[in-house]
């Protein structure tokens, strides 16, 4: 092996070594993911079982349990944070090292985000058996539901990395990032799907929800994973999805070469 | 055909600045001042395959800046430079790969890892052949004596042993161009002696270029036969360091360590009195007259400790620039290039 995925390989693999040396750090991040999914569980599990006929607009507690849990693990295979990084590694000029590589600083953030995953995995697994065990979420999708939801959260996983990586590229302006990340933060709330299922949400909402991109990272896998979506609206889903993450990499070819040209390389 | 070559190379920062205090700061909400810094000013040089410059200058001078443009990693704001027939700031992979620059302050090794795995993803990343890199490898960690620290998470290593590791990363794929930037700071007196030797015998033995900033004269002496000083950005020589020795530090430092209380004596007979406590002594003497002076300190004083040393080459250049009454951006000697 040689080139790119040698050299991508490797990084990987420090990635992994570096996040099972913090481990402890590492599963509490992941745990805290958990948290949400689980809070809004509660809050809509308590308003289905007041609402006439047990249920919101379809959505009756198993339905819940079922959205929230699946919430739980695409909003974990999906997660991203250069934004909150990046302000950091340009204001003190950590980039500079990453610089110096004839690799694009984004393949060892990547590898990061990738080595995350799947170290969490290890913990995340038996915490999500235990929540499906205590909410008893029903699955009712077939084999073709749950291959083409894998698509789409690997899809999803691509649009909120590029565009996280976009958004972080701001940092080259004004180093201060960690705001325009809990905007992002806010914006996958509401309109991604976290805080309520998408078809729950006022139509307004909903859209403006169809403008932006974070629905295309939690909502839609969730409810392919369901079955709620189905046939050719998962092909255009998923089209909808590949387009939203080739107009990142658009954006980023012309972003990058702008961005180095404001570097500072402060501290060097 | 030079290898390194800057022509009119020029570089300004655009900074925000604001008076002290909580009402300069609110006031700084609505109309934010900003000055234009020039960090290099029209800088030209020219490199030849195989040499070593050091690179000189006060903090602030520039040359950091100037590597930064050199090593692609800041874009100019006029002028233009080639290196090794690429131009630095496009970072083309090529580039990359041929050049390498070691930073005192920052490290390119992973903090949390040890350090073979920090060599292990170097060599991946810069497609270093398997076989070719695990000789080079050892190589560097016997030369190096790396041996014992291989194992250590980086964070636990000393300033030297890091610096030692951060060498044996930047040369592990046999760059062309080595860019060292204050390479020996904060190690001690032999760890600097065998960084010195390692970075010659690798010019040596590689033909590689090698361009140095150092605080310390020792580092320049030992290493580099042309030396260029940059101050305010603007080039104030360039050529070989027998003229920048002899024509801005004319003078040692001599500090002696007494046995009593030195107040009271005159030591305006033995050199320039540039710094006295109540029990040391530091005087600035004639370079041809040190050795003299030294001699004489000891017989006519009661002295625990004396030290004669070269000036620290902030001191020079600062009062080369103090005594010169040439404005800045005349040049003090003649250009090597």
């Amino acid at each position: 092996m040689s080139g790119l995925p040698r050299a991508w390989l490797a990084l990987l693999r420090r990635s992994i070594a570096g996040m099972i040396q913090y481990r402890g750090e590492v599963a509490l991040w992941a745990i805290w993911g958990v948290i949400y999914p689980a809070v809004a569980l509660t809050m809509w599990n308590a308003a289905a079982r007041d609402a006439e006929g047990g249920a919101i607009r379809g959505f009756g507690p198993s339905e819940f349990a079922t959205y929230f849990l699946l919430s739980m693990i695409v909003q974990h295979l999906t997660a991203a944070w250069d934004v909150h990084e990046m302000g950091w590694q340009v204001r003190t000029g950590q980039l500079s090292p990453a610089l110096l590589r004839p690799l694009l600083p984004m393949w060892g953030s990547l590898s990061d985000n990738i080595a995350y995953k799947l170290v969490t995995l290890v913990i995340l697994a038996p915490i999500w058996v235990l929540v499906a065990w205590l909410v008893q979420p029903r699955f009712e999708g077939g084999w073709l539901d749950y291959a083409a939801a894998a698509a789409a959260v690997l899809l999803g996983a691509a649009i909120h990395y590029l565009w996280q990586y976009n958004l972080a590229l701001i940092a080259f302006w004004s180093t201060r990032t960690n705001a325009v990340g809990e905007f992002w933060f806010g914006g996958k709330l509401l309109f991604g799907g976290l805080m309520a299922p998408l078809p729950l949400l006022p139509p307004l909402l909903q859209g403006v929800a169809a403008m932006l991109p974070f629905q295309w990272i939690i909502g839609f896998p969730i409810e392919v994973a369901m079955g709620r979506i189905r046939g050719v609206d998962v092909v255009a889903g998923l089209i909808c999805q590949a387009l939203w993450a080739l107009a990142a990499v658009a954006v980023f070819r012309v972003a990058w070469p702008a961005s180095l040209r404001r570097y500072g390389a402060v501290g060097v | 055909m030079p290898q390194i070559q800057a022509h009119e190379l020029s570089r300004t920062f655009r900074v925000a600045e604001r008076e002290t205090g909580l009402l300069a700061a609110l006031r700084s909400l609505v109309r934010r001042r900003h000055r234009i810094v020039t960090a290099v000013d029209r800088v030209d040089f020219s490199i030849e395959a195989g040499e070593i410059v050091g690179f000189l200058g006060p903090n602030g001078a520039g040359k950091t800046t100037t590597l930064k443009m050199l090593t692609g990693l800041l874009h100019p704001t006029g002028g233009s430079a080639t290196v090794l027939g690429c131009v630095p700031w496009r970072r083309h992979p090529d580039y990359l790969r041929q050049i390498s620059l070691v930073m005192g302050q920052r490290s390119q090794l992973y903090w949390d890892l040890p350090a073979a795995d920090s060599f292990e993803v170097q060599m991946s990343v810069y497609g270093v052949d398997r076989v070719d890199g695990r000789r080079v490898l050892n190589e560097l960690i016997e030369l190096l004596g790396l041996g014992g620290v291989l194992k250590k998470p980086v964070r636990t290593l000393s300033l030297g042993e890091r610096m030692k590791c951060e060498l044996c990363m930047a040369l592990l794929y046999r760059p062309r161009v080595l860019f060292l930037d204050e390479p020996t700071i904060g190690v001690d007196i032999t760890m600097q002696a065998r960084i010195r030797q390692f970075i010659a015998g690798y010019n040596r033995s590689h033909g590689a270029t090698v361009i140095l900033t150092s605080h310390y004269m020792a580092d320049v002496t030992a290493l580099c036969r042309r030396v260029i000083v940059i101050d305010h950005g603007r080039i104030l020589f360039d050529g070989p360091l027998a003229a920048l020795a002899e024509r801005l530090a004319p003078f040692k430092v001599i500090t002696i360590d007494l046995e009593r209380d030195a107040n009271g004596s005159d030591f305006s007979r033995y050199g320039e009195l540039i710094g006295q406590e109540a029990r040391k002594v530091t005087l600035r003497v004639a370079r041809e007259a040190a050795a003299g002076v030294a001699s004489r300190l000891l017989a006519d004083l009661p002295v625990l400790d004396l030290t004669v040393q070269d000036p620290p080459i902030e001191d020079v250049i600062g009062r080369v620039f103090a005594e010169s009454a040439r404005p800045a951006a005349e040049p003090v000697g003649a250009s090597a290039s």
